[in-house]
């Protein structure tokens, strides 16, 4: 019987051994190496140990995390960070025995805390990583990785140098469906990838209830240029790192155009983008979001020349039906020089549905789909193994492999995205920007 | 999706065509040591005869030929293609030699009065219609065999499961070799039929279509467990056979075979 408590490291383990993994094994978790610090094996080693946390950021993400946290058996949240009192004191309800602060750099000087959880506005995610990293403490923050492409460099650095754990969040990366899919589309169940179209779309104005005018710009900070990049950043960084895994590519160049369409109030940031990422093998990305029609929802299409990966699905169609089971069997035969019987003959075969495309799916039985509308997070979308694994990383030191690498490279497309929308012009990756990970 | 694709196996001169939704049900077909070139070509011209006949003889497509004749020979006699009065006069044949079991109106065939002078068709009661779910897989077959002769020597088609033609031999055998699945019981084979240059016609319930045959003298659906098939050199034959023997007495059954060229009859009883 599984503690209640102790469900969500269960999750994570149930997860990885979901994945095909076997005791001491290493192939499968090869595709995955971001996943191979949480075998079975490595959890008994820290049973009995346990990581100290601190959050700066306890709004609707911070506490989605602390609600995740208080499930974990080998955590211990130990100080909590807002300058909004509201959000400090309702975090605070839920794990009393934090100590609280307003100011995250006096929080840092504590020698009580292994562990950093950051879940503010875009713009101050690069100086609160530095600083945290600065300060010895593993630094787990929220994606995008920051709010210009000069401030991703410097945390790409101070990662190169720190002997810390650094995550971000990079949630499909631990989302079982997506990882399938991704090892389904490698190992060329849908032929060579000719495309990917990705879309993201709501329909409500992206704000949450001001109490008084001055907090304005600091409650919905995603509509302020000086503490958001908007769709790009909020949204598309998810989807466009799932692009660059499935290809395993970087895209050379952008094209876009962004507009406000209809939310028209006072926001800095667009409601309708429109981009082509390009690659240099020819490959396309288009990229849509709009928050003003819903309709289509979320997804992200991996457009093959035998088949099509829907990905927020977990779904995989084929553009030819496979051959019928007998002839298949004939056909191999055949192939193998084999004489052997054919099993077809029957009663009239009558087809049972009309030739649709035929839904194939990636995981077995009941997946959660997101939808794609919540603002805080959806339901086992790879965020809780996300967090989970984190903690653990904060005993080992264990250094995740890959996930700072996705979230620096579509952290710099979509500001690249945002430049070519401003600027109306392609804009190609940046020299400078480039770091040796994946091809350009 | 595309309701045909081929594709061709160069190591072993291997192609496979599949067509998706036609005459009601599936048609795949597999040909071995024809060049890719010859083997497409082919393959395009069994499409466009399949599609043509199907134009033809479905009555459930509001545009055939079938459907024109059905909805107007009540009133009046329409005169037919050419083709078209081979394919009726040939069903009046075997209707009588199946002892009337063989009837494409399900009813009474005998109510058709088929003109030789001006090659039209009457209905002489107003409830009669054609339909030909017996013969056409079969007549089609035998299409596609003519298509292939002195071009392809080893060809495996098989048409809705029901209808197979087996053309020279297995690249890797004498024959082709083919067994039956009982419908009643996934996985257990009922037997395996030896065919070169025959075709194989099944007829039965099936669990999941088990009111499908109908008997046209006493109107009523043969409901019985029971698998015939019947292999001979000539599909129509092998069609027409295959289901009147379902619904046919002994006496019947010993008639009818007097009639016929039969190469090998299995009836399986497959329960209650």
């Amino acid at each position: 019987m599984i503690k209640k408590d102790e469900q969500i490291d269960q999750d994570l383990r149930k997860f990885i051994k979901n994945l095909g993994y076997i005791a001491g094994g290493t192939a499968l978790l090869a595709t995955v190496p971001w996943l191979q610090s949480f075998t079975p094996e490595k959890l008994k080693e820290i049973r009995n140990e346990k990581t100290r946390i601190a959050l700066i950021g306890t709004g609707s993400r911070g506490q989605y995390h602390i609600h995740n946290l208080l499930k974990i058996p080998h955590v211990e949240i130990v100080a909590l960070c807002d300058n909004y009192s509201p959000n400090l004191k309702a975090a605070s309800e839920l794990c009393p025995k934090a100590k609280t602060y307003t100011d995250y750099k006096k929080m840092l000087e504590s020698k009580e805390i292994d562990g950093v959880i950051i879940s503010t506005p875009l713009n101050w995610h690069s100086p609160m990583v530095l600083d945290s990293l600065a300060a010895d403490k593993h630094t787990f923050c929220e994606k995008a990785m920051a709010l210009t492409m000069g401030e991703c460099k410097a945390i790409y650095e101070a990662y190169q140098k720190t002997d810390k754990v650094l995550y971000f969040g990079m949630q499909r990366l631990f989302d079982e469906k997506y990882i399938k899919s991704l090892q389904m589309i490698h190992s060329g169940v849908i032929g060579d990838i000719v495309g990917m179209r990705c879309h993201w779309f709501r329909n409500n104005d992206w704000r949450r209830p001001v109490p008084a005018p001055h907090l304005e710009r600091s409650i919905n900070w995603r509509l302020y240029k000086a503490s958001s990049a908007g769709l790009m950043t909020e949204l598309a960084t998810h989807q466009l790192e799932v692009s660059n895994w499935a290809l395993k590519r970087i895209p050379d160049s952008v094209v876009g155009m962004g507009d406000i369409v209809f939310w028209k109030d006072g926001r800095e940031v667009y409601d309708s983008v429109s981009l082509t990422y390009h690659y240099k093998n020819g490959v396309k990305t288009t990229y849509e979001s709009l928050i003003a029609n819903k309709f289509n929802g979320m997804g992200e299409q991996v457009l093959g020349n035998k088949g099509t990966m829907e990905l927020a699905k977990g779904e995989y169609f084929f553009e030819y039906a496979k051959p019928a089971a007998g002839i298949l069997q004939l056909i191999n035969q055949v192939e193998q020089q084999i004489f052997d019987n054919i099993p077809v003959a029957g009663p009239s075969w009558v087809p049972e549905i009309a030739t649709e495309h035929e839904t194939n799916y990636v995981v077995e039985g009941k997946i959660n789909i997101n939808s794609g509308l919540s603002m805080t997070g959806a339901y086992k979308d790879g965020s809780e193994e996300l967090i989970a694994s984190f903690c653990q990383a904060a005993i080992t030191g264990e250094k995740a492999k890959n996930i700072v690498e996705e979230c620096y490279c579509s952290t710099i497309l979509c500001l690249m995205g945002n430049q070519a929308m401003d600027e109306q012009r392609k804009i190609d990756f940046p020299e400078e920007y480039k770091i040796p990970y994946l091809n350009f | 999706m595309d309701s045909c694709y081929c594709n061709y196996y160069e190591s072993s001169s291997l192609f496979h065509g599949s067509f998706l939704d036609i005459m009601g049900t599936r048609f795949d077909i597999v040909t071995v040591g024809g060049t890719k070139t010859v083997s497409e070509s082919l393959w395009n011209e069994i499409i466009s005869e399949l599609v043509r006949l199907d134009k033809m003889l479905n009555r459930y497509d509001k545009e055939s030929d079938i459907t024109l004749i059905n909805a107007r020979a009540v009133y009046a006699p329409v005169k037919v293609t050419p083709e078209m009065w081979n394919i009726l006069s040939n069903c009046r044949q075997y209707y009588d030699m199946t002892c009337g079991l063989f009837d494409i109106t399900l009813k009474d065939f005998s109510q058709v009065y088929l003109n030789e002078s001006d090659k039209s068709v009457f209905f002489l009661q107003d409830n009669i219609s054609f339909d030909f779910g017996g013969y056409a897989k079969g007549y089609a077959m035998e299409k596609i065999k003519a298509l292939l002769r002195f071009k392809i020597d080893n060809a495996f088609v098989n048409f809705g499961n029901s209808s197979i033609l087996g053309l020279g031999h297995h690249p890797f055998g004498n024959y082709w070799s083919v067994s039956i699945e009982n419908p009643y019981q996934a996985g257990e084979v009922l037997g395996t039929l030896e065919i070169s240059n025959n075709a194989l016609s099944t007829s039965g319930n099936m669990p999941s279509n088990p009111k499908h045959i109908i008997h046209p003298i006493s109107g009523e659906y043969i409901e019985k467990r029971q698998i015939v098939c019947v292999v001979t050199p000539n599909s129509v034959e092998a069609e027409i056979l295959s289901t009147t023997l379902m619904i046919a007495n002994d006496k019947e059954k010993a008639d009818i075979l007097s009639r016929f060229q039969v190469n090998d009859i299995r009836i399986y009883n497959t329960g209650e």
